[in-house]
């Protein structure tokens, strides 16, 4: 079923095919990063911050996967996922979303009182002050 | 699917049509949030992108976490996020897309680089000889011991609520400690609307 020899496999396509989650996980990450770094817009780097957060979350839900498991619901006997990883991103979701309302806040304060929402245009203004 | 009458695993590891499908609409819906100039469009597109990481994570048997992302990340989020662009402002653009910052390419490029290189030492998604699925002290121990330690079937509940009752606590105060330093920051005004 699953051979040793495939785990070692260092081909893209093998890497492709079998590490797929993980794949996307980096993939989401540096998008979010991307965000975070090149958009101006204060709500666009939340937005981002949340993508990099999500990735995250992907990574510890796929390393708790089990092919042909069932959820960590104990009934009967099947081979269950692990239920430690999911629980961790539950916590994380909710501290997340706690981040994501106080940077909103913050950026509300700053457009009501400089009257913009762009980070260079932020550093001009407070730069001149 | 589940296999409870015949323990033995059939389906091997390796991706499905079914994860290609969700995989592709994630990554698309990730980089139009990142390019679309509208922060309006922008927003609209990372509620389909929650949405989709939340049926991911239902078909790698994380209900609990799906559910939460869908309630959270596609709702509580998205509703969030809007209120701050109707309080704030919505620039307005005569282009579809944002140009592309090339230094912030080339740095996140750079992170992805160091970052992809560990991917050949993780076990394949869903090997069932993972060390962590395999490892009988911990996830064998909240598997084996989770429904008559706190009386919770569902093993996620058990782990959350009893095992982590003090982690959850400290979520809680999380929670609170932001509400505070939101309504701080903003006054009093925003949130009576």
């Amino acid at each position: 079923m699953i051979d040793p020899g495939s785990v070692l496999t260092t081909d893209l396509v093998g890497l492709a095919t079998t590490r797929h989650a993980y794949v996307l996980f980096v993939l989401l990450s540096t998008i979010g990063l991307y965000m975070l770094i090149a958009n101006e817009n204060l709500v666009k780097k939340v937005i981002g911050v949340n993508m990099f957060q999500t990735g995250i979350f992907l990574f510890f839900i796929t390393s708790a996967y089990r092919v042909g498991g069932s959820a960590p619901i104990i009934e009967g006997a099947g081979p269950y996922v692990s239920p430690l990883p999911q629980v961790i991103v539950l916590t994380a979701i909710v501290v997340g979303i706690s981040l994501t309302a106080v940077g909103l806040a913050l950026s509300i304060r700053l457009y009501n009182e400089y009257g913009t929402l762009r980070a260079d245009a932020l550093r001009e203004v407070i730069g001149d002050e | 699917m589940t296999s409870i009458i015949a323990p033995t695993v059939i389906q091997s590891v390796g991706i499905t049509p079914l994860e290609v499908a969700l995989f592709v609409f994630i990554l698309i819906t990730a980089v139009l949030t990142a390019l679309f100039r509208d922060v309006l469009a922008a927003i609209v597109i990372f509620a389909a992108y929650s949405l989709g990481l939340a049926v991911v994570y239902t078909f790698y048997r994380a209900p609990d976490v799906g559910l939460t992302e869908a309630a959270i990340g596609a709702g509580v989020t998205t509703v969030f996020l809007l209120l701050t662009i109707a309080k704030t402002t919505r620039p307005p653009t005569d282009e579809l897309f944002e140009p592309i910052n090339w230094p912030a390419v080339a740095v996140c490029g750079l992170f992805a680089l160091v970052v992809g290189s560990t991917l050949t030492a993780f076990p394949a998604v869903g090997d069932p000889n993972s060390p962590i699925l395999t490892n009988p002290e911990v996830t064998g121990y909240y598997l084996e011991n989770a429904y008559d330690e706190t009386g919770a079937k569902n093993a996620v509940t058990s782990v959350l609520a009893a095992y982590r009752g003090f982690d959850t606590f400290g979520e809680a105060v999380v929670v609170f400690a932001a509400g505070i330093a939101s309504l701080l920051v903003l006054g009093r005004e925003v949130f009576t609307a």
